[in-house]
């Protein structure tokens, strides 16, 4: 950006401040005017509960805790399913063999939303921290390892043909073409996989725990405390974008050729 | 058939192709000569394609073989760069990455890599590019990327196929001036197959016409005339008639 800024473009720049500005407005007049009793409360109340959070314990522990609880599921969960999930994508976009046994059980599982687990998850785990995570996992999981398949399965033939006209052997091919050109897929299917998982935490915490962002808006039910819930709500999309930002990041520093054109 | 007095590069014998019942490419029978450039040229659906991923052994043949140097034709031991129609280069790699490529696969040492790589940037002025990535390329560089990649393995055999007809005239006369001073420059042997006849007869120091489906050998025209070579000359013309009158099938 050398060039100067017409006042045009400044303004339009500006454009997304002036609607975010606008909403909070009329926010503030509609909780201050009494049309929703006290199931409204102001913005400057939610920025008091706020910060109130932020030292005093809500439950077991301060709203930094409870972000932490819901982030140590997530992350446990995605890091098992990429883990598992990618390398089973890869060998199932790979290997015909192999695409043949697993796919028809994805084909099954596939449509089944992760929060419909959740009862099977109580049963069978109990209600400490594994149903949580395995809900997670499920959700992160699927869309890892079908990223990674169809990732591989659409790598260009020429691509193939070309490294292979240069003498490159079958790991070659796998290792040096085929991964390469399904990453943007792969990392299209974390990112989706990333926030599915923090959807299905959620979820999970609202069906039962101590701890976590889903506790906090339950909580803040349950005590008639609505500036606690929308706290909780403008935390979860917070932490959400943030999470989001964060893989775009790597995804910019493991795949540069993505980038955009830029000298 | 004379040679000037080259050895014999490749040899191609009885090679036949059949998917099934449908039979493509029909007893084809040639050599190429050390150093040579050799122009393929058919009309459109005649089999070019298959006849070229039959030569690069990307297919495996139904009957007869390829040889280079007299033996069996193998992409891991002898050096086979392919030239592809479409943009063929590895958006994950950057100019350089993608020439290094096949050096790298070939384990060719890095000192002997790191001397080839300048010597063919230089060839096609892609020293100022090397670290960028072909979607920062236009169509034209990035064909050159294709082609300095293929010289840069030093080929014993060098296919290209179609390379210039996505581009558009004025950089396609560019690109096959400049691929005939890669040529002489580097001494490789060249079979380029194209639906262009002034192409060919631009190109070529021998043309092969090949015939509809089933893909035979119809004629062999040799092209001996001074480079560059002028589209106007008599005898430019009457080759390129010539051609064009054995490839038609109206």
């Amino acid at each position: 950006m050398n060039a100067k800024a017409s006042p045009a473009e400044i303004f339009s720049r500006f454009l997304p401040l002036t609607s975010l500005l606008l909403i909070i407005i009329v926010w503030q007049f509609a909780a201050t005017g009494g049309y929703f009793g006290k199931s409204l409360p102001s913005p400057v109340a939610v920025v008091n509960q706020f910060v109130d959070m932020l030292a005093e314990p809500v439950g077991k522990t301060i709203l930094g805790g409870h972000i932490w609880a819901s982030m140590r599921r997530v992350l446990t969960a995605f890091a098992v399913a990429v883990l598992i999930g990618i390398p089973m994508g890869l060998l199932m976009g790979w290997n015909k063999k192999a695409e043949a046994i697993i796919k028809p059980i994805f084909e099954i599982f596939r449509p089944i939303p992760p929060i419909a687990w959740i009862p099977l998850a109580i049963l069978w785990f109990g209600i400490e921290e594994t149903p949580k995570v395995f809900i997670c996992f499920i959700g992160a999981f699927i869309p890892a390892v079908m990223n990674a398949y169809t990732g591989i399965r659409f790598t260009d033939p020429l691509l193939l043909d070309a490294a292979r006209s240069q003498g490159a052997n079958l790991r070659q091919l796998f290792k040096e073409v085929a991964v390469p050109s399904a990453l943007p897929a792969i990392f299209a299917g974390l990112q989706n996989g990333l926030s599915l998982c923090w959807m299905c935490v959620l979820a999970a915490e609202m069906v039962g725990a101590e701890e976590g962002v889903g506790y906090l808006i339950l909580r803040g039910m349950d005590m008639s405390n609505p500036a606690m819930i929308i706290t909780g709500m403008l935390i979860i999309g917070a932490v959400g974008a943030l999470i989001a930002v964060g893989l775009r990041y790597v995804e910019r520093w493991v795949c540069p050729w993505k980038r955009e054109i830029s000298m | 058939m004379t040679n000037n007095g080259r050895k014999i590069k490749i040899q191609v014998q009885n090679l036949t192709k059949r998917f099934g019942d449908l039979l493509v490419l029909n007893n084809i029978s040639f050599n190429v000569y050390e150093g040579e450039f050799l122009c393929i040229v058919g009309p459109t659906g005649c089999g070019k394609t298959t006849f070229l991923n039959v030569l690069t052994k990307l297919h495996p043949a139904t009957e007869g073989d390829i040889y280079i140097d007299g033996e069996p034709a193998n992409p891991q031991k002898h050096n086979i760069s392919f030239v592809f129609q479409e943009p063929s280069t590895m958006p994950w790699l950057t100019v350089e990455q993608n020439i290094r490529y096949g050096l790298e696969v070939k384990k060719v040492p890095e000192e002997e890599i790191k001397k080839r790589l300048n010597q063919v940037m230089e060839l096609v002025g892609l020293k100022d590019f090397r670290n960028y990535y072909p979607r920062q390329l236009s169509a034209s560089m990035d064909q050159r990327v294709v082609i300095a990649r293929a010289f840069a393995i030093n080929p014993d055999l060098l296919l290209m196929d179609e390379p210039y007809s996505q581009l558009d005239i004025k950089l396609r006369y560019y690109l096959e001036d400049e691929v005939i001073r890669i040529w002489r420059e580097m001494k490789r042997t060249v079979i380029f197959v194209t639906h262009n006849i002034e192409e060919a007869v631009y190109l070529a120091e021998r043309i092969l016409i090949l015939t509809p489906k089933p893909a035979t050998i119809k004629k062999e025209i040799k092209v001996d005339l001074p480079r560059p070579r002028n589209f106007a000359d008599p005898e430019f013309v009457n080759i390129r008639n010539q051609v064009t009158e054995m490839i038609k099938w109206w």
